[in-house]
């Protein structure tokens, strides 16, 4: 059921962001701003199936950092697999069904489940703090290729004035932003059980069939200027 | 004098109020029966054999507009005895809770369900994707998906997330369906004139190329809330058909170059007949009244 992603798209990751460092070598100062602002400690009682350890960019001078960023990333992604198909496995399964009740039963089980094992859940869990700039660089640079009026089109749809974190559920009586097609390209892929979306200018890490919000990384779209 | 004046204002005051709860109690009416009983203008159906489907976009409000309008598609029903029915997305506004499928989706459109008429809905970006799960909507528990009918072959898209894999899917669909007629419908307009949303121009530049090298024929799209038939782009038809119970009134911006026929008045929605190498719609308001009509020819290379 769990898809894992391409190589391939794991080397145009690479190659993306190794282009991004090329052309700006020296880490741009609010990017570098912005991650220290995100970057929390790990918490004591972090989950045993997210990384403890912060993740250090590769010193090796045989691995690209963009490289080891993307790799670093896809295994905190199959971590959180591990917990989100042990969920669920300890929940009903879900078939088709003319009974709503079930699926929002289901829903609310999985997630339940999924947050009693990731009680410890931090920010950067899976968005490792020491390579968040490349994530956030990826959408900034998205942006400044876009029109004006493009921009300020996604920016209007985005929901905004939203209180969201890590391990709560994504709020349903608001709609899921329309992530742009183009910029979902230049991410990383995601296994189907995961999402990115943005909401109030954050990008998140959405469990799909449980509704969690499995990681955030905030600030990442730029302000529009009016 | 001055007492009088005071019992005035006071009476004016009571019937204000008065007025204002009524209208409030008018608007929370329960959803179960509709109040506009105007004749409809849908005119019957051209072939025999046809395909004959009905067009639903943003539709899940719940509220009267929403009932009056689901009441006037059960009328056209009877006289254009549609098949099954597409979703543009938007199936629920609000919440996804039970209740919420039972008064945005099971009551308003209750007609229809008792009469076994199928429907298939794509996803908005008010609907949570585990609406895949809800038998009524006919999705078959994924995201995207297609389906036959007859002589059609259509295509509801996730237009929320168009990731890679629904990409490479597109693309295998589109390339091995060799129907005489491709239909593919989503929440999006990749044309459109709205003046709030707009034309979904990130979304044109990934679908476009593939609707256009597989010879799709014709695009359904909600999420703006009127009707809007966009002159042929590049050889394709687009709908934007997103006002069955939501109304974004004079959103439609004037003299735009894509409207070929615009309605943003009243709530509507679409039967549509695929007759062979035709196909005919028909676009209606709430009210009943046919507000566009037409029919398309396939082309020599679709």
């Amino acid at each position: 059921m769990t898809k894992l992603y391409s190589a391939a798209s794991i080397a145009v990751f690479a190659i993306l962001l190794s282009a991004c460092g090329k052309a700006d070598t020296a880490e741009p100062r609010a990017l570098a701003g912005a991650a220290a602002d995100q970057a929390k400690p790990a918490s004591a009682n972090q989950s045993a199936a997210t990384p403890a350890s912060t993740a250090a960019p590769s010193t090796d001078p045989g691995v690209n950092a963009q490289g080891a960023a993307t790799l670093e990333f896809k295994k905190r992604i199959d971590a959180y697999l591990k917990i989100h198909n042990a969920a669920e496995g300890k929940v009903p399964n879900l078939k088709r069904t003319d009974d709503p009740k079930e699926i929002s039963d289901r829903q609310a089980a999985l997630a339940k489940m999924i947050m009693t094992l990731r009680a410890g859940a931090q920010p950067g869990d899976i968005f490792a703090p020491e390579y968040q700039p490349y994530f956030i660089k990826i959408v900034q640079d998205d942006f400044k290729t876009r029109s004006a009026a493009d921009r300020k089109a996604i920016v209007n749809e985005l929901p905004a004035n939203i209180k969201i974190d890590i391990n709560t559920e994504y709020p349903t009586t608001i709609p899921l932003e329309t992530f742009p097609p183009v910029l979902l390209r230049k991410l990383p892929d995601l296994p189907p059980e995961l999402e990115y979306r943005i909401v109030n200018k954050n990008l998140i890490l959405r469990d799909v069939k449980a509704n969690l919000i499995v990681d955030i990384l905030r600030g990442v779209v730029p302000t529009i200027p009016s | 004098m001055k007492r009088l004046n005071v019992r005035l204002i006071t009476a004016l005051w009571i019937l204000l109020a008065l007025a204002a709860v009524g209208q409030a109690i008018t608007d929370q009416q329960p959803s179960t029966g509709a109040s506009i009983s105007s004749a409809t203008e849908v005119q019957p159906p051209a072939g025999k054999d046809s395909v004959k489907f009905l067009v639903i976009g943003d539709s899940g409000t719940g509220d009267r507009a929403q009932v009056e309008t689901a009441a006037q598609m059960w009328k056209a029903h009877s006289v254009f005895p549609y098949e099954f029915a597409i979703m543009l997305g938007d199936n629920l506004y609000g919440g996804e809770r039970p209740q919420d499928f039972v008064n945005k989706f099971e009551r308003p459109f209750k007609p229809m369900l008792d009469a076994k008429i199928p429907f298939y809905a794509a996803l908005g970006n008010h609907d949570d994707p585990n609406q895949r799960m809800y038998k009524n909507f006919g999705m078959g528990e994924k995201r995207f998906y297609t389906y036959q009918k007859k002589d059609v072959r259509f295509f509801a898209l996730d237009s929320n997330y168009m990731d890679k894999d629904q990409q490479r899917w597109l693309e295998e669909e589109l390339s091995k369906s060799n129907s005489k007629w491709k239909i593919a419908y989503c929440h999006h307009p990749i044309y459109s004139s709205g003046g709030r949303h707009g034309s979904e121009v990130d979304l044109r530049s990934i679908v476009e190329p593939l609707f256009i090298k597989y010879n799709l024929n014709v695009m359904f799209a909600g999420h703006e809330h009127f009707y809007e038939r966009i002159k042929p782009q590049r050889g394709i038809y687009y709908f934007t058909a997103g006002g069955s119970a939501k109304l974004r009134g004079g959103d439609i911006i004037s003299n735009s170059a894509l409207t070929a026929k615009g309605f943003d008045t009243d709530q509507s929605f679409m039967v549509v007949e695929i007759d062979g190498d035709v196909l005919r719609f028909q676009t209606i308001s709430r009210r009943g009244k046919r507000v566009d009509s037409g029919e398309i020819r396939r082309g020599p290379t679709s």
